[in-house]
């Protein structure tokens, strides 16, 4: 059937996971044709635009920064993987970022020396383990296959010290954690190694120049892309897949096809898996943004680029029993990266933890009283941290799980996606495939090497 | 193809793939992998590009015969002994 395939890949998403993918076998010649339900590109990372401001979802910042020339470094292999020359994509690192518990404080940047010594400050006899700690990550193959381990178990060995692994652990898990309480040690190898070693940056540009720098991209090696395109199953013959059938009723053929809405959204189109429900993550989030005039902009507007808030002194990362739980969250200041030039205005974002549950069950009158609601009060709680900001903002806006389940297929609202990863990509249909978050890797740089290794794995190495 | 002619192809194609390379001090017959820090990935882009060229397959269990540049040399060299340059 393979010389009647209409495309040699088909690719369902047109995340950054689908995108990566897509240059990717297209830059070796392959047919390739990437399907998005949506107008615009993105899935999670996406933007859109509101009394005039574009503002961006997903992401506060990308993370695995990498400069110039670091061969190895993830970010730098997915630019050569990619044929983007690395010197034309500007970035900018952090300021600076914090993670602010009850009673202590912990600055960190984008040079693992801050940490230390602020380690060596707050937690002067717990220096000696977490260096051993970061000996231990810099050692530890992450992608190697094996079985789940606890990193609280291995955390509470090695540091011995329980404030200080839930110091660590915040920015960790509120930045790439699906599962509750715990995670696989291998995933907070990936993120301490994303965020504490390598650490945050912005492009120069929004994720929307970014978005289309790459479509541009993926198009001149001939790639297609086609919008508003839903599809509604994958066409199964015994042991292969032959194509997708649109929502629009037209069938498409395919000698491959590559899937990027996750485990949940597979099952839709497919029937496997048959339990669904095991994939579907708790860890959902509301995320409150507002828009300031630059004139409001104080000293403490300008000191971080993110602060990780937790008003007790234990953490404890899970769905919360309430809509949403603003005793910790994430405080984001987006102009806050070196050298980015000065606006007219500043953006405050906040993201708490929320029950996707009590959000979906609310009638749509319920839905905004509890958006209002809520939004208030993580805002409240935010004022104690930064002063007041709520009055000032020109331009309001907040999406919680269910905004999050609609526009980007993640079910749940999950943004990390299952807790259950299928790292090798592989579905029980010899041609099919699944990239993206649930194949394991996260953040925007994470996403794209997953579409990037499973196309070379599976794809381009036959 | 004469052995000169694929040593360039080579070169060319790894240029292609890492427009840092330097190839001033390359040693032929030390790993290309150490001395470009390349990666697994980067390797696989030869042999992409090998084949979207030359319409040449290469196992995957054949990727130990590229490590360096003459073993690369001496496995292309009867595959493309009669392809022009």
């Amino acid at each position: 059937m393979s010389g009647l395939s209409e495309y040699q890949l088909i690719i369902v998403g047109g995340g950054l996971s689908g995108i990566a993918a897509g240059i990717r076998a297209a830059r070796f010649g392959l047919k390739v044709l990437i399907l998005e339900q949506h107008a615009i590109p993105g899935g999670l990372n996406s933007f859109y635009h509101r009394q005039g401001f574009l503002l961006e979802t997903g992401l506060h910042a990308m993370t695995n920064y990498a400069p110039v020339g670091d061969k190895r470094a993830p970010l730098n292999r997915l630019f050569r993987q990619l044929k983007i020359p690395r010197k034309s994509f500007k970035t900018h690192e952090q300021i600076g970022s914090q993670i602010l518990f009850k009673d202590y404080s912990l600055n960190f940047t984008n040079n693992l020396d801050v940490l230390r010594d602020e380690i060596r400050s707050v937690f002067p006899d717990r220096v000696s383990q977490f260096d051993k700690l970061v000996l231990t990550v810099k050692d530890y193959d992450p992608f190697a296959v094996g079985p789940w381990r606890s990193t609280r178990e291995i955390l509470g060995e090695m540091l011995d010290h329980r404030i200080l692994e839930d110091m660590l652990l915040l920015p960790l898990m509120v930045y790439g954690n699906s599962e509750e309480h715990d995670m696989d040690f291998a995933q907070f190898v990936i993120m301490f190694q994303a965020i504490f070693l390598e650490g945050f940056f912005r492009p120069h540009g929004t994720i929307r120049d970014f978005l289309y720098e790459l479509l541009d991209h993926y198009k001149e090696y001939g790639g297609e892309i086609r919008y508003r395109t839903g599809v509604q199953s994958i066409i199964k013959h015994r042991e292969r897949v032959e194509g997708v059938v649109l929502t629009s009723g037209e069938e498409l053929k395919a000698a491959m096809v590559l899937s990027t809405v996750g485990l949940p959204g597979t099952s839709k189109l497919t029937g496997w898996p048959d339990d669904p429900q095991h994939y579907n993550g708790q860890m959902s989030f509301m995320e409150s943004i507002g828009v300031l005039p630059a004139e409001q902009r104080r000293p403490v507007h300008r000191q971080s680029t993110i602060i990780f808030y937790n008003s007790k002194n234990s953490f404890d990362y899970r769905r919360p029993e309430q809509a949403l739980d603003t005793s910790w969250g994430v405080i984001c200041f987006p102009e806050n990266f070196k050298g980015l030039p000065e606006s007219d205005h500043f953006q405050i974002r906040v993201t708490n933890a929320a029950n996707y549950e009590i959000w979906k069950q609310a009638d749509r009158d319920e839905y905004l009283r509890l958006k209002k609601q809520w939004r208030t009060r993580s805002s409240e709680v935010v004022t104690d941290i930064i002063g007041s900001y709520d009055a000032g903002c020109v331009c309001n806006d907040a999406f919680t799980p269910l905004t999050i389940e609609r526009y980007t297929d993640k079910a749940q609202g999950a943004v990390y996606g299952s807790p259950i990863k299928i790292k090798d990509g592989r579905t029980p249909w010899a041609n099919l495939f699944i990239a993206g978050t649930d194949q394991g890797f996260l953040g925007i740089i994470g996403s794209m090497l997953s579409g990037v290794s499973i196309v070379n794995q599976h794809v381009l190495n036959k | 193809m004469t052995r000169d002619e694929i040593k360039d192809i080579v070169l060319e194609i790894i240029e292609d793939i890492d427009d840092e390379a330097e190839f001033d001090d390359l040693d032929a017959e030390a790993p290309l992998r150490d001395q470009l820090d390349l990666d697994s990935m980067d390797f696989l882009d030869i042999v992409m590009e090998l084949r979207k060229r030359y319409k040449l397959q290469i196992p995957e269990e054949e990727y130990p015969q590229l490590a360096t540049l003459k073993s690369c040399i001496d496995y292309l060299e009867p595959k493309l002994k009669d392809v022009a340059a």
